[in-house]
C-alpha cells in the first residue's frame, strides 16, 4: 500500500527533515508514527498527501509513484485519503456539518446520501448535537473531533492523522483510536502519528518511530509491550 | 484491547461498505457538476449581499463604465439621423448679381433643369425673399425702413437623388461659372464635414468601448483578485481535501458573472435614463428644423445584450485573475 524508499526531505534553506527513509505498510494495517518534537512525523505524513515532495527517493502508493503525480493529478489523489491535520484546518465561517460535508461534495455525491454520511461520521465522533454551530464556538478538542469527522467521511482507503488526540481527554483520546481502528478493521490503512505513548502502547499497533528523520525502531504489533 | 467500544459495525452507513474511493459517485458526474454550479453561484450572490455597499460600490464603477460608451453612442446615432434628416432637400442656392432681372433667372434656371444632375430649380423673386425674412422673427422692423428690395433673384437647385458629394461640388463649379451670377451657396461642405466628423466620432466610441471594457475587466478581476487572497485559507483548506482548481475557482468566476450581470443591467438602466432625458429636447430640436424628428433610442437588442456581454466581461476577469492567485495559493 504504502512504500517509502530511500526517501529524504529537506526543507528550502533548512536541515533534514527526514533522511533516508525506507518502510512498507500494508494494505489495511494500522500504525503509529512516533519520535520527539521535530523528529519529522508531520513531514512524513505530508510527502503522502503530497502538500510536500521528496528531496530524495520514491514513494508509492498502491504502486502508483507520488512523484509521478502532477499538480493536476492532486486532487484526485487527496480525494482518496483522509487526512487530519495537526491544526484541525477547518472553515470557520461553515457549520460543523458544512465542513464534514465538504469532502462529500467535492466528491460529487448526491445530497440526501451526503447528509447522512455527515450524520453518521458526526456521530462516530460524539458532535451530531453541533452540526448547525460554527467551529468558532466549539473547544479545540471538538474542533479536532470535527477534523476527524471530515477525514472518515468519505470512507477514504488511507487515513492519515496527525496528533488526531493532541487536544483529547485521554477517555475520548481512547474512542478516537478506538475509531480509526474500527476503519482498520473494514480494510482501511491507517496511519497515525503521535507521541502519546501510553496511548500507542494501549493500541497495540505496529510503531515507526523516527529520531531526527531517521527511522530508528520498527516495531510489530505483537511486539508492543 | 479490551476498551475497544463495541459499535455496530454493519449497522454504520459510514462502515458498511468496504473503503470506496474518496466518495465518488461516478454515476451522476453531470448532476454533481450541475450542483456544485448551483450552489457555487448561490453562494458568490450571497457573499456578495452580505457586504453589500462594497458590492454597490464596485457594480456602479463598472456600470459607469459600460454606460459611457453606450451614451456616447446614442448620441451619435442621433446626431446622425438629424443630420441626414436635415441633408435631405440640401438645396444649393445661386444668387444672381442685382442687375439680373426675372426673365435672365428664368433663363440660368432652364439652363440649369436640362442638367441631368439636377432634379428641381425654384426660382425666387426678390419679393418672395423680402416675405420670408419679414416672417423672420426680428426682422419685419428693420425691413420696413427698407426703401427698396435690396434682395437679388435666388435659385434654390435641388441636386438629382443619388448624385454624389463629389458630383453635387462639381455641379457648383459648373453654377459659378454661369454668367450673372454672384455667388453659389452649398451647405453640402457642411453634410461632408459632418458626416466626416460622424466617422471619427464612430471610431471613437468604438476606442472608448474598448478601453471601458478593458476597464471593466480591471475593476472586476481587481476585485476577484482581494476577494481570493482573503480566501486564502479557505482555498487552502479545500485543495487540502481534494478540490480541482475549477471547484475552488467556481465560486469567483460566478462572483464574476454577477458583478457583470448587476453592472450591466444598471448601465442599460443609465442609457435608458439619458434617453429619457433627451427626448424632450430631441423633440423641440427636430421641431425647429425638419418638423417631425423624434430620438432615436437604442434597440431593445442592443440594451438587452449589454447585461449579457458584462457577464462575460466579469467572468472574463475573473477567470484570468483565478487562475494566476490560484496557482500562487497552490
Ligand atoms: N515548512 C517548513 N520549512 C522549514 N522547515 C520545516 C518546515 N516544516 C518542518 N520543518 C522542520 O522539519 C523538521 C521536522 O518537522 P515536522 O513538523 O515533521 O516534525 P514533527 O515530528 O511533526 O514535530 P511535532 O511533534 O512537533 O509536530 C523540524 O525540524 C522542522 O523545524
Ligand atoms: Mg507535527
Amino acid at each position: 500500500m504504502i512504500r517509502f524508499d530511500q526517501v529524504s526531505k529537506r526543507y528550502e534553506g533548512g536541515h533534514e527533515a527526514l533522511s533516508q527513509l525506507s518502510f512498507e505498510v500494508a494494505s489495511g494495517e494500522m500504525a503509529f508514527v512516533t519520535g520527539h518534537s521535530g523528529a519529522g512525523k508531520s513531514t512524513l505524513l505530508k510527502l503522502l498527501g503530497l502538500i510536500e515532495r521528496p528531496s530524495h527517493g520514491v514513494i508509492t502508493l498502491e504502486g502508483q509513484h507520488l512523484g509521478k503525480i502532477g499538480r493536476s493529478g492532486i486532487p484526485k489523489l487527496r480525494r482518496r485519503i483522509g487526512m487530519v491535520f495537526q491544526d484541525h484546518r477547518l472553515l470557520m465561517d461553515r457549520t460543523v456539518f458544512a465542513n464534514v460535508e465538504l469532502p462529500l461534495m467535492i466528491g460529487g455525491m448526491a445530497p440526501p446520501e451526503r447528509s447522512k454520511r455527515v450524520r453518521a461520521a458526526l456521530e462516530k465522533v460524539g458532535l451530531l448535537a453541533y452540526e448547525r454551530q460554527l467551529p468558532a464556538t466549539l473547544s479545540a478538542g471538538e474542533q479536532q473531533r470535527v477534523g476527524i469527522a471530515r477525514a472518515i467521511v468519505a470512507k477514504p482507503m488511507l487515513l492519515i492523522a496527525d496528533e488526531p488526540t493532541g487536544n483529547l481527554d485521554p477517555t475520548l483520546a481512547v474512542e478516537i483510536m478506538g475509531l480509526f481502528a474500527e476503519f482498520q478493521q473494514v480494510g482501511t490503512t491507517v496511519l497515525v502519528a503521535s507521541h502519546d505513548l501510553p496511548l500507542i502502547k494501549r493500541m497495540r499497533k505496529r510503531v515507526v518511530v523516527l529520531d531526527h528523520g531517521r527511522l530508528v525502531a520498527d516495531v510489530a504489533a505483537q511486539e508492543v509491550l | 484491547m479490551s476498551t475497544q467500544p463495541e459499535l455496530p459495525l454493519n449497522e454504520s452507513p459510514l462502515l458498511a461498505e468496504t473503503p470506496s474511493r474518496g466518495g465518488r459517485t461516478r454515476a451522476r458526474p453531470v448532476a454533481s457538476w450541475r450542483e456544485h454550479h448551483g450552489w457555487s453561484a448561490s453562494a458568490s450572490l450571497r457573499r456578495l449581499m452580505s457586504r453589500p455597499v462594497g458590492t454597490l460600490l464596485t457594480v456602479a464603477v463598472m456600470a459607469i463604465a459600460l454606460a459611457l460608451p453606450l451614451t456616447f453612442y446614442l448620441l451619435l446615432g442621433n446626431v446622425q439621423k438629424m443630420g441626414e434628416a436635415l441633408g435631405q432637400n440640401q438645396t444649393v442656392s445661386m444668387f444672381l448679381q442685382p442687375s439680373q432681372g426675372g426673365s435672365a433667372a428664368q433663363l440660368v434656371a432652364k439652363k440649369l433643369r436640362d442638367r441631368p444632375d439636377v432634379a428641381a430649380v425654384t426660382v425666387k423673386t426678390p419679393q418672395q425673399g423680402m416675405d420670408e425674412l419679414a416672417k423672420m422673427q426680428g426682422f419685419s422692423g428693420a425691413l420696413h425702413t427698407l426703401e427698396d428690395n435690396p434682395l437679388p433673384f435666388v435659385l434654390e437647385v435641388l441636386p438629382a437623388q443619388g448624385v454624389s458629394a463629389d458630383g453635387v461640388e462639381r455641379l457648383v463649379t459648373d453654377m459659378r461659372g454661369m454668367s450673372g451670377v454672384d455667388q453659389v451657396q452649398d451647405s453640402g461642405t457642411w453634410r461632408q464635414r459632418l458626416e466626416a466628423l460622424l466617422g471619427v466620432g464612430q471610431r471613437a466610441v468604438l476606442i472608448l468601448a474598448v478601453l471601458l471594457a478593458l476597464a471593466v475587466l480591471l475593476v472586476v478581476g481587481n476585485t476577484i483578485r482581494v476577494d481570493i487572497a482573503s480566501r486564502s485559507e479557505e482555498i487552502g483548506v479545500l485543495m487540502l481535501v481534494g478540490a480541482s482548481r475549477a471547484f475552488v475557482r467556481r465560486p469567483y468566476l460566478y462572483a464574476g458573472i454577477w458583478y457583470g450581470l448587476f453592472s450591466g443591467v444598471l448601465a442599460a438602466g443609465f442609457a435608458v435614463l439619458v434617453e429619457l432625458s433627451l427626448a424632450d429636447p430631441v423633440a423641440r430640436l427636430g421641431h425647429a428644423y425638419a418638423g417631425k424628428l423624434q430620438i432615436d433610442v437604442l434597440p431593445p437588442w442592443l440594451l438587452a445584450s449589454v447585461p449579457v456581454a458584462a457577464a462575460v466581461l466579469g467572468w472574463l476577469g475573473a477567470r484570468l485573475v483565478s487562475a494566476w492567485q490560484l496557482r500562487k495559493a497552490a
